[in-house]
């Protein structure tokens, strides 16, 4: 049989190969360092990074549908220039279209010169920040999860845009909003719930959600709060096993109601699923439909 | 040219007996060699080493003096034309096309094909009966033309030896006939010629001298007169064999007995 | 078919595709328009819309599928069977398991050349390792025991990123599935480059090899006794192969059908010598690639559809109009 007598020629080529790879990676110039100017605006954005704006941001493309609801509560969405196809509010339908929020035309986007482009913190998308970065087109992340989250996107949108009064006050109109629901209910009887997703068998949404965080704040009580995932196939069993009060459902034909007998079965639609400034009305629905007629 | 084994020894993984259990022997000059014996003798393994496929345990192949693993492939595959015994075509090809990669080893990675080339294309593909097929694609043939191509494709490559596994197995009368004038006028033209062959009575009419191989070892060589013998025959065969001579061609002819299934003694 | 007819259509058609790359896309630019930002170049939008996004795009694209398809038939060649396919060594695998791991660390974001990276990386141990398997016993590379590791090797990689995704957050397993769908959008002059300087050497290497490949595909004992130096030739056009392979996958995520049907294509066009087949596939991947991220582009702008959708999509009748061409009456066709 042959020996390998050529493997170390190809292993030689497979190196150079990966050198070159590596050499040409290296020579990439990442943006250029921002400089402190004063007049500047230098801000932090929900995936931590820093950026450096020298004005407030005029022309704006918001790929996140919360942070452009959050533009039209503080009143600035004149900024905007662009909207994505998710974007179906008639208040935006003379703006055109850049494509879907996680992978928008770049071509659109270049062709409306927008000085900020708002994206999801999360990195879902993978190519485009580094074209943004090579187009010369600053962009922010905004993490639409949480209640915190809500507020710092509220805050960062309202120094980008140099409209921080107008943050302030809304976060502040958001805070007592909130209050007025909890004090409202606070005479209640607690409601175990269970917010079911959908699926066989069922998802349901853990502790430390954007859901959960609402739901508890209008007087509920997560039944899954030991789930150890954000949301989580949780088997039929336990259904059975745990007592629960009402059961909120985005759809209720998805969902087995013999799974929970006893139970409450309210339909809520979407409501709860993404935060943004329009989340004292989804805690006042989310208050009505956990307690009902006590509410009254 | 000169083809030489030294005590060769070759075990293949798992095996209880060596396939080739120290076989010397030496060929040279134009002549017509056959290499015989029952399947499983070592036929094969042993044309595999002599042209350096395979690394035998013990022992050396030596081609022209200089061991075969020495030889640059190029240099080797200009000088001897080989034929394996099958080989599988996983892609259409025409025959002329496998005909010519008989002249790769004499052109370097940028040339293209010249006069001589197409020449020896031409020479072959007459020589081996094939012209007429070669546009036709490889994977329709028969196995019998198949074969002439694979020989065609040996001869293009105008070497001065020629080895073959079993050349002429699909081969009808007339077509194993023309193979084997082919080889016997290439040999007296000063070929070395190599036949790995079953066939005892054509390769006694057609060779100089033959080796019987017997479980890996050399049981007789010399003349087809010297080894075709009953006795080593049927040890060999393990079948009790009539040798007579043929009245035609003076070789000798082998008759195999039948035996009858009560007794295993020959009846006529 | 004649070769060189096919040449020249495919340098044809590889011209129009990168022409039109550069004069369509999906914000809508006048001829003129376009013709200005290449060369005066006073308008910056339009000079960042045609030089910025169309151009390295688009050349990407030439460099990609003209790599993939190049790669395909190496392998082809190789391992004696029509089946193969660029990723077929688990390269596929081992480059989306690189991917998929940086993303759930949260480093995807470190740099724009994070995720190609650690894609190339994992690409490349999946090429080692399955080099490992095939010649663990220290004889010759058996090309059969090579197609099983490949097997063996990918199914591993996907159970490891089932794995992960299992233990993941919904914008993980997101983020991982829209990496890994191709997509020729992250384009940079910077990518092109690297496309370029990586698949024009490795491509010249294996052209070169194109006569030893011819026998390769007919059997190593003959290309052995036909002077092939079939060990050296194995591992080098392998080795290369599969290194074309993972540059692919790690700019442009994992694109399907272009290694398997363009060679397959071609050869049913013009036959097995791969002294044609060769330059043949690389020319007809390329064209093919560039064409089909100009309709992904396009169709449904300012969407984009995934690039491999189009390959199966245009690919498929294209392929059995060819299959049927070559199979003639004789399978009962009409």
């Amino acid at each position: 049989m042959h020996r390998g007598g050529h493997s170390r020629q190809s292993s030689s080529s497979c190196w150079t190969l990966v050198a070159i790879g590596l050499l040409t990676a290296g020579c990439t110039s990442d943006a250029p360092p921002e400089q402190n100017l004063p007049g500047n605006i230098a801000v932090i954005d929900a995936s931590g990074r820093p950026h450096v704006l020298a004005a407030p941001a005029t022309r704006v493309i918001s790929l996140v549908p919360s942070a452009t609801e959050t533009l039209r509560a503080m009143g600035v969405d004149s900024v905007l220039v662009g909207r994505t196809d998710f974007d179906g509010q008639e208040w935006l339908a003379h703006l055109p279209s850049v494509g879907g929020g996680l992978e928008p035309s770049l071509e659109e986007i270049v062709a409306l010169r927008p000085d900020l482009v708002i994206r999801f913190h999360g990195e879902q998308d993978s190519r485009t920040p580094g074209r943004l970065d090579d187009l010369g087109i600053a962009h922010i992340t905004v993490r639409p999860d949480r209640l915190q989250d809500v507020y710092a996107s509220v805050l960062l949108l309202g120094r980008v845009t140099g409209s921080d009064a107008a943050a302030d006050a809304l976060v502040l109109e958001l805070e007592a909003g909130l209050a007025d629901v909890a004090t409202r209910v606070s005479a209640l009887a607690r409601q175990r719930f269970a917010y079911v997703l959908g699926g066989t068998p069922p998802w349901v949404a853990g502790p430390d959600t954007y859901i959960d965080e609402i739901l508890r704040l209008v007087g509920g009580v997560n039944v899954f709060a030991d789930l150890e995932m954000l949301y989580s196939a949780v088997s039929l069993e336990e259904f059975l096993a745990r007592d629960i009060d009402v059961v909120l459902v985005s759809d209720a034909s998805q969902f087995d109601a013999s799974l929970t007998p006893g139970a409450r079965i309210v339909e809520i639609g979407s409501a709860l699923e993404i935060p943004g400034p329009g989340m004292v009305d989804a805690a006042w629905r989310a208050a009505e439909l956990l307690h009902g007629t006590a509410l009254r | 040219m000169k083809f030489e084994s030294r005590d060769l020894v070759v075990r293949y993984p798992g095996a209880s007996q060596p396939a080739l259990n120290g076989i010397s022997m030496e060929v040279a000059g134009g002549c017509l060699y056959a290499v015989l014996g029952p399947n499983g003798s070592g036929k094969s393994t042993l044309m595999r080493s002599l042209m350096g496929v395979i690394t035998p345990d013990s022992g050396g192949a030596y081609i022209d003096d200089r061991e075969v693993h020495a030889w640059d492939r190029r240099e080797l595959a200009r000088a001897v034309g080989a034929v394996a015994q099958s080989e599988t075509v996983s892609f259409p090809l025409t025959v002329r096309e496998m005909v010519a990669m008989g002249r790769y080893p004499h052109l370097g990675p940028l040339s293209g094909e010249g006069d001589i080339d197409r020449e020896a294309v031409a020479t072959a593909l007459s020589e081996c009966d094939v012209t007429d097929l070669a546009s036709r694609d490889v994977t329709t043939l028969s196995g019998g033309e198949r074969q002439r191509v694979r020989i065609a494709r040996a001869l293009a490559q105008q070497p001065r030896a020629l080895v073959l596994d079993e050349p002429t197995i699909s081969l009808d009368v007339r077509h194993e006939m023309a193979i084997l004038e082919l080889l016997r006028r290439s040999a007296d033209s000063g070929l070395t010629v190599i036949v790995v062959t079953h066939g005892l009575d054509l390769a006694a009419r057609f060779c100089d001298s033959m080796m019987l191989l017997s479980r890996g070892k050399v049981a007789a060589e010399g003349t087809p007169a010297e080894v075709m013998t009953e006795e080593t025959l049927a040890t060999v065969y393990e079948w009790p064999l009539e040798v007579a001579t043929d009245p035609v061609s003076g070789t000798p002819r082998v008759t195999p007995q039948r035996v009858s299934p009560a007794s295993s003694r020959a009846v006529r | 078919m004649n070769r060189l007819t096919l040449a020249g259509f495919l340098i044809v058609t590889l011209l129009a595709a990168v022409l039109a790359g550069i004069r369509f896309g999906s914000h809508e630019l006048t001829t003129a328009e376009v013709l200005a930002a290449l060369t005066r170049g006073d308008v910056a939008m339009h000079r960042d819309i045609v030089l910025g996004l169309r151009v390295p795009r688009t050349l990407l694209g030439v460099m990609v599928g003209g790599g993939l398809a190049l790669a395909g038939a190496t392998f082809q060649a190789l391992l004696r069977n029509p089946l193969a396919e660029p990723y077929i060594l688990g390269v596929s695998g081992g480059a989306s398991a690189g991917a998929v791991i940086v993303i759930s660390l949260g480093w995807a974001g470190l740099g724009s050349w994070s995720l190609p990276l650690a894609a190339f990386a994992g690409a490349l141990l999946a090429i080692v390792l399955v080099f490992r398997v095939a010649t663990a016993t220290g004889r010759a590379m058996d090309v059969r025991v090579l197609l099983l590791a490949g097997v063996v090797i990918a199914a591993f990689f996907s159970a490891c990123i089932a794995f992960i995704l299992s233990m993941s957050s919904a914008r993980t397993v997101q983020n991982a599935v829209m990496w890994s769908m191709g997509s020729l959008r992250g384009a940079s002059w910077q990518s092109v480059l690297l496309a370029t300087v990586y698949t024009v050497p490795a491509a010249a290497v294996l052209i070169g090899l194109a006569r030893p490949l011819n026998l390769m595909a007919i059997g190593e004992e003959t290309a052995n006794y036909l002077g092939a130096d079939v060990e050296g030739v194995k591992r080098t056009a392998l080795v290369i192969a599969a290194l074309i392979t993972a540059a692919g996958v790690a700019v442009a995520g994992v694109i399907g059908f272009v290694g398997l049907v363009v060679p397959h294509g071609v050869r049913l066009l013009i036959g097995s010598d791969h002294r044609a087949l060769l330059p043949l596939s690389f020319l007809g991947g390329a064209a093919f690639l560039t064409l089909a991220d100009l309709i992904a582009r396009l169709a449904l702008r300012p969407g984009e559809i995934p690039i491999g959708v189009i390959t199966a999509f245009v690919g498929v009748p294209i392929f059995l109009v060819l299959l049927r061409r070559s199979m003639g009456p004789s399978l009962g066709g009409t």
